[in-house]
């Protein structure tokens, strides 16, 4: 005690305060007594009726989840009030004949919802689970008339995930869905019940913290055959947060249906920002069929269709690239200073490489072309030689850097980032020497190179920003529940030190490409410069012939790409089209892109003209 | 030698007390959990080793040197205030209402502790500020600057209804450490009037989240749905109860938490208006005790730490019994040695030896009565 003495032999003030404290003790003690013998005594045949046929049954009101907007704040995903079928496990008295009864009406998966029922009378017997949603007024009908036999079930109103553009927003948006017995486990602390609707892919599932509510409940008292006699006590559901992207709801329509019919992907976005403005994957699924309960048959057409509709091509698919590598050898050239763009290459249609012939897309050959005709006119045998001259560790560093076969960081899901070979991937991994023939086919983007569309479109943005790398990004800002805002500005991934007068140059081949006799002149906008580049990617090569890619069957057809950016002269917008198997970029992709941009300008000008965007 | 006599000036009707209680609780927990699908250890095992940990932790604190408890006070609290912090920063990256720190076999709840260490040093804060003529307002500043910390870092949590307990354990040590009359008043005047401007500061999503810190939304039915139903099954409860096992509305799981928070209402259900009362006395008798103890420690700082930690467990008690009556907000707060629960039943033996411990104070001086200098 430090030497302290603080004696002080029963302070009498010490003692007198303890036993003010106590007598409020003592007070709020009897007070509580009084209340438990009113509760117990008085009050006891009240509870103990209640108790006894306890009528009182629990609702769960399903939270509506948060709205999704899309840049200009018009919902793509939405709440809809649905009529849903509900049990109640303890109302129940002959589970199979009142199944039986409803599998007349309604449609449900005859093994999943016994067995539903049964564990939800094990966890709560009282509180109710949902059977089946979105019932049609006839059904709903049907079964408020045959409610004397149907003693376990009712209709109640509940909240459905709608999304008003159907399909065009399936990859982004995602689904919703039941939350599985694994997400049921996983999740504990996130207190999610058996029932619960969870974000399942896209955004609903990364954004799920924000998007889902707070259940809301209500306790009702029921008559003998289960119908809401009064309302105990309503808790009401709070609806989650808000989420607001950067889609633009008009491209990614038009988008969408320049996809129509076609697998692929399309994306577009503010090279300044990253903010991407359509993100578009066919084909394409309906979200709603997620909302009211998926069946059996469209499931199985969803996961076994080749075409596969779940993935996001946009950011899971990787392709060859093609020749839309191309600017990218043409500037390592330029950079490196290995390559003076006024150097000439002869065209004849062909390329040597010992005993091997490369043969260029144009079989009579360009002719005598420089790095600029070369580009425009995608000249195979330029990019072969040049391809062959540079060292293959500097090309793939570049096209690393610009966004090729590396991860963009996009706030999405389950991306890939490809492949963009080395020597040093080609002796660690595939435990052999570079060849020479590899360089020249890297040249054309062929041979072991694939990226995914939004890698390609990350790397046309940095052409088009001359070197400045932007994280790609479709949430720009969030208002939680409790009020919090978020946002998400531009964040800038790296800046490459490219010299101005290289890209420059590369900008104005690309724009040839399009308006100076080029291969991408199905993207030419009037009144504004576009650039960029069409890429086909071979699948096959049918030896010695020249084969058009639509003569060949739909499976082995040539990949088709067109990446650019307008107006060239200070970019503000890069959109990427890959087409699975379009045959030729020029023809099939290109269009799309043009498409894009062309509502891109008119939206824009609408907005000038004081239409508010 | 030493030991011995600790031996023979311990406090036995306290740890007889405590142990009652417990003994009630743990038939409580079985009766309340028998019916959970159980996975693992049943609970009802769990709270036994439970209590038998406690008993340990409560002769660890009784036989300790007095002066230790003091002299560790400032170190505990540091060390709680750390922990604390460390809850809310995992909490952040987690979201929502954290409050729980794992340490890989069990999880445990800071706050819990937290009350201790604020009993602790508050007590030693007072004992060195004591005068003749009672606390003046300038006493009691640095007090409230210690109680808020703890109170801050868990109504930030959030937990309004834990750190509405330290400024009860404030409240109550301030009235013990012989404030000034009109001091205290004043001071309560000035917290209530704090209230409403507080209030009108804060926007509607802070007010949102104050509504959310007293309906804890551990289910998703709210707080209306725990108070029905919880004074369904103590009215129903009746005179005499259903009968230990008997009970319906915990079995039917209209009850949530019913062995930890809502440990009351399923006793009550089954022993009725008689056990209720009986469970009361016990609880009176306690904390009477505890009282008994804090006015007759020849120490100040075990005088108000004693009546600290009385305060302590009477407010835990009142709250707990008052919330499953319906007549106070539903706030996670324990019944304690009852209700289930690692934290809270080692925090309450850990009090209670701390008790015991200071409690021996009273054997330091002989009684005035064998003063051979008193008249």
């Amino acid at each position: 005690m430090k030497g302290r003495i603080r004696k002080r032999e029963q302070d009498p003030w010490i003692t007198s305060r303890v036993r003010i404290l106590q007598w409020i003790g003592l007070g709020l003690f009897i007070l509580l007594l009084g209340r438990l013998y009113w509760l117990q005594v008085v009050k006891y045949e009240y509870f103990k009726t209640l108790s006894e046929n306890n009528r009182i049954r629990i609702r769960v009101v399903q939270a509506p989840r948060g709205v999704i907007l899309d840049r200009r704040g018009r919902p793509i995903a939405e709440t809809q009030g649905s009529f849903d079928l509900i049990a109640t496990p303890v109302d129940v008295e002959d589970l199979a004949g009142e199944l039986r009864l409803l599998s007349e009406v309604v449609e449900f998966d005859p093994e999943e919802i016994p067995g539903k029922i049964s564990m939800a009378k094990k966890a709560n017997p009282y509180r109710s689970i949902t059977v089946a949603r979105d019932l049609r007024f006839e059904q709903v009908s049907v079964i408020e008339f045959n409610r004397e036999a149907l003693p376990g079930f009712s209709i109640m109103i509940e909240a459905k995930r709608s999304y008003p553009f159907g399909a065009e927003f399936a990859h982004v948006l995602g689904y919703v869905g039941e939350a599985s017995e694994q997400e049921l486990a996983a999740a504990q602390a996130e207190r999610l019940a058996m029932g619960d609707i969870v974000g399942k892919y896209g955004l609903e599932k990364t954004r799920g913290d924000v998007l889902r509510g707070v259940n809301g409940g209500r306790q009702v008292e029921v008559d003998a055959a289960g119908r809401d006699k009064r309302l105990v006590d309503d808790v009401p559901p709070r609806t989650g947060g808000t989420i607001q992207t950067t889609i633009d709801a008009d491209m990614q329509k038009v988008a969408h249906e320049a996809m129509e019919k076609r697998a692929g992907a399309v994306i577009a976005m503010n090279p300044k920002t990253g903010e991407l403005l359509v993100f578009v994957s066919a084909p394409a699924f309906d979200p709603n069929n997620f909302s009211r309960g998926i069946r059996k048959d469209e499931w199985a057409a969803l996961v076994t269709d080749p075409r596969k509709p779940l993935q996001n091509k946009g950011l899971q698919g990787t392709y060859a690239p093609g020749s839309t590598v191309k600017p990218f050898l043409a500037l390592t050239g330029l950079e490196e200073g290995v390559q003076d763009p006024k150097a000439t290459v002869h065209c004849g249609g062909s390329f040597q490489l010992g005993n091997r012939t490369f043969r260029c897309w144009k079989e009579k050959g360009h002719g005598t072309v420089d790095m600029y005709r070369a580009i425009v006119q995608s000249c195979d045998v330029y990019f072969y030689t040049l391809g062959l001259k540079l060292d293959p560790d500097r090309v793939s560093s570049l096209e690393r850097g610009a966004g090729l076969g590396v991860l963009t960081r996009v706030d999405l899901p389950g991306e890939k980032s490809g492949l963009v070979p080395d020597t040093a991937w080609k002796r660690e991994v595939m435990k052999d020497r570079w060849y020479s023939y590899e360089s020249v086919l890297l040249g054309i983007g062929q041979g072991a190179i694939h990226v995914t569309p939004l890698g390609m479109l990350s790397a046309y943005a940095s052409i088009a920003t001359g070197g400045e790398v932007m994280r790609p990004r479709l949430v720009s800002r969030l208002v939680r529940m409790d009020g919090t805002v978020e946002e998400f500005p531009s964040e800038r991934e790296r800046k490459l030190p490219w010299k101005t007068e290289n890209v420059a140059f590369i900008r104005r081949a690309l724009a040839g490409v399009v308006n100076d006799y080029g291969t991408g002149g199905a993207a030419r906008l009037p009144g504004i410069e576009v650039g960029g580049k069409t890429g086909t990617a071979q699948l096959v090569t049918v030896k010695g012939k020249m084969v058009k890619s639509e003569q060949l069957r739909y499976e082995i057809r040539d990949h088709a790409w067109f990446a650019g950016f307008a107006p060239v002269a200070d970019p503000e917008i890069c959109v990427v089209a890959m087409i699975e198997h379009g045959g030729h970029g020029g023809s099939a992709a290109a269009p799309v892109v043009r498409a894009v941009m062309q509502e891109y300008f008119r939206l824009k000008q609408v907005a000038g003209k004081g239409g508010g965007m | 030698m030493i030991v011995h006599k600790r031996f023979a000036r311990m406090d036995w009707p306290l740890f007889l007390l405590a142990l009652a209680l417990s003994g009630v609780g743990l038939l409580n927990v079985y009766s309340g959990t028998r019916v959970l699908s159980s996975s693992g250890i049943p609970l009802f095992t769990k709270q036994m080793v439970w209590i038998l940990l406690g008993m340990g932790v409560f002769f660890l604190f009784s036989f300790v040197g007095g002066g230790w408890i003091e002299e560790m006070a400032w170190h505990i609290f540091f060390t709680v205030v750390a922990l604390l912090l460390v809850v809310l920063l995992i909490g952040k990256v987690r979201g929502g209402a954290q409050r729980w720190l794992s340490l890989g076999f069990f999880t445990f709840q800071p706050s819990e502790f937290a009350k201790i260490a604020l009993i602790l040093v508050l007590g030693g804060y007072f004992s060195g500020r004591y005068h003749y003529d009672g606390l003046g307002f300038l006493d009691l500043v640095p007090a409230v600057g210690i109680t808020l910390v703890p109170f801050l870092l868990v109504a930030m949590q959030p937990d309004l209804g834990t750190a509405g307990v330290f400024l009860i354990i404030l409240a109550a040590m301030t009235v013990i450490a012989c404030v000034r009359g009109k001091v205290f008043l004043l001071m309560g005047a000035a917290g209530a009037a704090a209230v409403p401007g507080l209030w009108l500061m804060m926007k509607d999503y802070q007010k949102q989240r104050v509504f959310t810190f007293l309906d804890p939304g551990s289910d998703p039915l709210g707080a209306g749905y725990h108070v029905i139903q919880s004074k369904i099954a103590v009215g129903s409860g009746g005179f005499l109860g259903k009968g230990y096992l008997r009970g319906t509305q915990g079995s039917l799981r209209f009850l949530p938490e019913q062995h930890t928070d809502f440990a009351f209402a399923v006793f009550s259900e089954e022993w009725g208006f008689a056990g209720s009362v009986v469970l009361l006395l016990l609880f009176l008798a306690l904390v009477s005790r505890m009282f008994h103890l804090a006015s007759q420690a020849q120490d100040r700082f075990a005088s108000f730490a004693c009546g600290g930690l009385a305060s302590y467990f009477l407010a835990h008690i009142l709250i707990n019994i008052a919330m499953v009556c319906g007549l106070f907000p539903v706030v996670g707060i324990p019944l304690p040695f009852v209700s289930y629960g690692g934290s809270s039943m080692l925090t309450n033996m850990m009090a209670l030896g701390i008790l015991a411990n200071l409690s021996r104070t009273r054997f330091t001086f002989p009684p005035p009565a064998e003063n051979p200098f008193s008249v």
